[in-house]
């Protein structure tokens, strides 16, 4: 083990089960397939009720905000937990954009006085916030220029342009964007009701995951943190959200596992269950090694995001992770339906609501091509 | 406050300096284009070559046994140190330091497998017997079990064993045994009761390599070299004290030595075809081959990378696990899975990189070499259990799947068919 880590300690497993079991107790009783099929279909595309309950009985909104900004101050590890029961329940949220998204970009901006007006108020689980990074492929490539400008100086900016995809845009009380400015890109915050803005949900492939479009005409906007570092701090969000979204992940391939081993055992045909049949025993089997090395890999990315003594490099781990729980996320929930026949590819069957997040999730931050060059950029190849 | 763990590391760090050479830095990395243009994975040396190697593994493992290091996990009384599993991995991984033997033809059948199933099973006169003779380096174990019709089908052997007196008379052939050409004793399973269902009818002998009727044969595999053998048991006397567990309860002792396998699986990480297969070394190739800048070859090696450091951390996550307490179970055999596809396509992807260059030996450093990794691979896919076993024992025991309706199970051994004939 080539460690990098700093030498954080690790959480216990019991503290971690306790965590585990706490949520899921949470999630079967709120986030059950009705339940998220009812916020599918709603206006703002997940429950409020759920999102407050789950601040004021559980604080999870809390868990990885500094302890100086009204958090708990934990770190991925524990936040892997939470989301790979969310992932499980395939629980609509704007928990990613939030808490994973916006609270890091906040956080990593070391701009104190944002951090400030806006962390507390997500721990509560008072505020919704975003990330918008508006550049022209769609994969974080800020570089090569961005689809909003801002005007104006220090105090105060005036951003134009669209944002032509943005997790939970239509909804979040406020959105971080990335702007092209004088000094370069550099990381603003609008508020969510801002005149100037127009938000336009979008159709989605993944119903639990909403998406809207910003239009952006003369909004009035903060600057946040200094430009100079806005290329560290886009990696450092990066590499902490591809690691959320990993958990995420793994507990979505779980869930489809689960699913297919259990109904490899009920159903019948020529007589006897079908999981007695290799053809299918060895698709759920090969489904389970695809889970176990995802789950590996999402760990250590938790481990490495966190410092943990022993852990590899963040960067690599984070890489390695969404490169893999990508995959092993989107060919389980495929190989899931396979595995109920003709009933997984009905509407009313669930199966069809994880494809559908595994290959929203895979293409959320640019998808394989850009994935895979980023890993190879962070090994240096 | 110093803990158990940290003082072992200590005195198993100062036996270390003083009987090895440590190794510098990266010195473990094969550099591009320098020095021998091999890339192994089975050994396949001429015989001297191999005979020196053997001797070599003798003595190290030796120096280790009187240090006792020579069997972390194994009783005080046969020379061990009565430590967890835990504690042979921190051994391992300090060793791997430090240029030392590779000490494979004893540790991975011998002293991995053999050596704890004789411990669970074998009288006490028979472990002082061969335990320390083991764990010195003196005796290598070989495991007497495949058979050209059992393969997979392990339970189904028909090499007989008949009672003569106080010995048993071995007659059958076994095939794919590791290391018979240097084993003084091999664990053999034997038909002995053909009237029983296949599982209930088998006991375990330890049979005497150097004894009048065993045969040991090389066998030539498709790489090249021959790497395992054939052993042909004709009229060979085994006395009845060297049975481990009951007449017709060998089954349960060959569960013994297939669960240890199946522990000792894993830690294969290292080895000159790891290493070839590196992410710094594939790199060089790319840019020997002016491919490091092609879209789809960098795809493909990401891919690879990808595979390779997940299955990595497969492995500390297991570490982990031993570390809190938790033995490890059929989940293990993931990382063997992924450990023969990781292999498989790294050496696939470097066939395709070296081009018509594989087919037809150039001369030229790194391109032809890559021939002998890729004629090795498929035998990652069948040795220790087929992935089709693998998987269904996965299935089976972690996921709760069924098993398969079988009627052999329940028959007399006797009444089965065959390798495509009809018994009688």
């Amino acid at each position: 083990m080539n460690g990098t880590g700093t030498g954080t300690a690790a959480p216990s497993e019991t503290e971690l089960g306790e965590l585990r079991a706490a949520v899921r107790n949470f999630l079967a009783a709120k986030s059950d397939e009705h339940a998220v099929r009812t916020a599918m279909g709603s206006e703002r595309g997940h429950d409020e009720k759920v999102w407050r309950q789950m601040a004021d009985q559980l604080g999870l909104q809390a868990l990885t905000v500094p302890a100086e900004h009204g958090g708990d101050g934990l770190g991925l590890v524990e936040l892997g937990v939470v989301l790979e029961e969310m992932g499980e329940a395939l629980l609509p949220s704007p928990f990613l954009s939030t808490v994973v998204l916006a609270a890091t970009a906040v956080v990593a901006s070391g701009d104190v006085a944002a951090a400030e007006r806006l962390l507390p108020a997500i721990a509560a689980g008072t505020l919704t916030a975003t990330l918008a990074v508006p550049d022209h492929a769609g994969s974080w490539d800020v570089g090569a220029g961005l689809r909003v400008t801002a005007t104006g100086g220090r105090t105060g900016a005036v951003l134009d342009g669209i944002a032509p995809i943005v997790l939970d845009g239509a909804t979040a009380d406020v959105v971080l964007v990335v702007a092209d400015g004088p000094d370069g890109p550099a990381l603003h915050v609008i508020d969510g009701d801002a005149p100037g803005l127009a938000r336009t949900p979008l159709r989605t492939l993944d119903p639990t995951r909403r998406m809207a479009r910003l239009d952006l005409d003369g909004v009035h906007a903060e600057p946040v943190g200094d430009p100079a570092s806005l290329t560290a701090v886009l990696d450092r969000v990066l590499d902490v959200a591809t690691t959320a979204l990993a958990a995420e992940q793994v507990g979505g391939a779980r869930a489809c596992l689960a699913a297919s081993a259990r109904y490899a055992t009920e159903r019948m045909q020529f007589g006897r269950p079908i999981g007695t049949f290799q053809a299918v025993k060895h698709k759920c089997a090969d489904m389970y090694t695809r889970v176990q090395v995802a789950d590996a890999a999402a760990r250590e990315a938790a481990r490495a995001v966190d410092g943990i003594e022993g852990a590899p490099a963040a960067g690599i781990a984070a890489a390695v992770a969404h490169s893999v729980c990508s995959e092993a996320f989107m060919a389980v929930a495929a190989e899931n339906i396979q595995v109920h026949g003709g009933i997984g590819f009905t509407w009313e069957h669930p199966a069809h609501l994880y494809y559908r997040r595994a290959k929203a999730s895979q293409l959320l931050f640019g998808g394989p091509a850009v994935y895979h060059e980023r890993l190879l950029a962070r090994v240096g190849v | 406050m110093p803990s158990e763990m940290d003082e072992f590391v200590a005195t198993a760090r100062e036996f270390l300096d003083a009987n090895a050479t440590r190794r510098s830095g990266s010195a473990d990395l094969p550099e591009w284009g320098v020095g021998e243009d091999r890339i192994t994975y089975f050994s396949t040396d001429p015989p001297e070559v191999d005979a020196a190697k053997v001797a070599e593994s003798r003595a190290w493992q030796r120096t280790r046994y009187e240090n006792g290091f020579g069997w972390v996990t194994g009783p005080r009384a046969y020379g061990g140190r009565e430590l967890s599993t835990l504690h042979d991995l921190v051994y391992d991984g300090l060793e791997a330091e430090y240029d030392v033997p590779d000490t494979g033809v004893l540790s991975l059948i011998g002293l991995g497998m053999i050596g704890p199933t004789i411990l669970a099973h074998a009288r006490d006169h028979i472990k002082d017997r061969y335990l320390p003779a083991m764990y010195r380096g003196d005796a290598i174990a070989c495991q007497l079990f495949s058979e050209p019709s059992a393969g997979s089908d392990l339970a189904s052997v028909e090499t007989r064993a008949v009672r003569d007196g106080d010995d048993w008379v071995v007659d059958g052939q076994k095939v794919w045994t590791s290391v018979a050409q240097h084993a003084q004793i091999g664990l053999c399973l034997c038909r002995t009761n053909p009237d029983l269902p296949k599982h209930k009818g088998i006991t375990a002998l330890l049979v005497d390599m150097s004894a009048p009727g065993v045969e040991v044969r090389p066998l030539r595999q498709m790489s090249g070299g021959a790497d395992f053998n054939e052993v042909f048991l004709t009229g060979v006397r085994v006395p009845d004290d060297h049975r481990l567990g009951e007449v017709d309860g060998g089954w349960r002792v060959a569960l013994t030595t297939l669960m240890n396998e199946r522990a000792t699986v894993g830690g294969e990480g290292a080895g000159p075809a790891a290493r070839a297969l590196s992410l710094p070394f594939l790199t060089e190739l790319l840019r020997a081959n002016g491919r490091l800048d092609d879209g789809a070859t960098r795809r493909r090696l990401a891919e690879l990378y990808a595979d390779q450091a997940a299955t990595e951390y497969l492995n500390h996550q297991a570490i982990r696990k031993l570390r809190a307490g938790t033995q490890p179970g059929p989940e293990a055999s993931v990382s063997k899975l992924m450990y023969a596809r990781n292999l498989t396509r790294g050496a696939h992807f470097a066939a395709e990189v070296v081009g018509p260059r594989l087919i037809a030996d150039t001369g030229e450093w790194g391109t032809y070499s890559w021939t002998e990794l890729l004629l090795s691979t498929p035998a990652l896919r069948i040795l220790g259990g087929t992935e089709e076993i693998m998987k269904n024992i996965l299935a089976e025991r972690v996921l709760g799947l069924p098993k398969e309706p079988s009627i052999d199970s329940r028959s007399p051994f006797r009444e089965l068919r065959r390798s495509g004939t009809a018994g009688s």
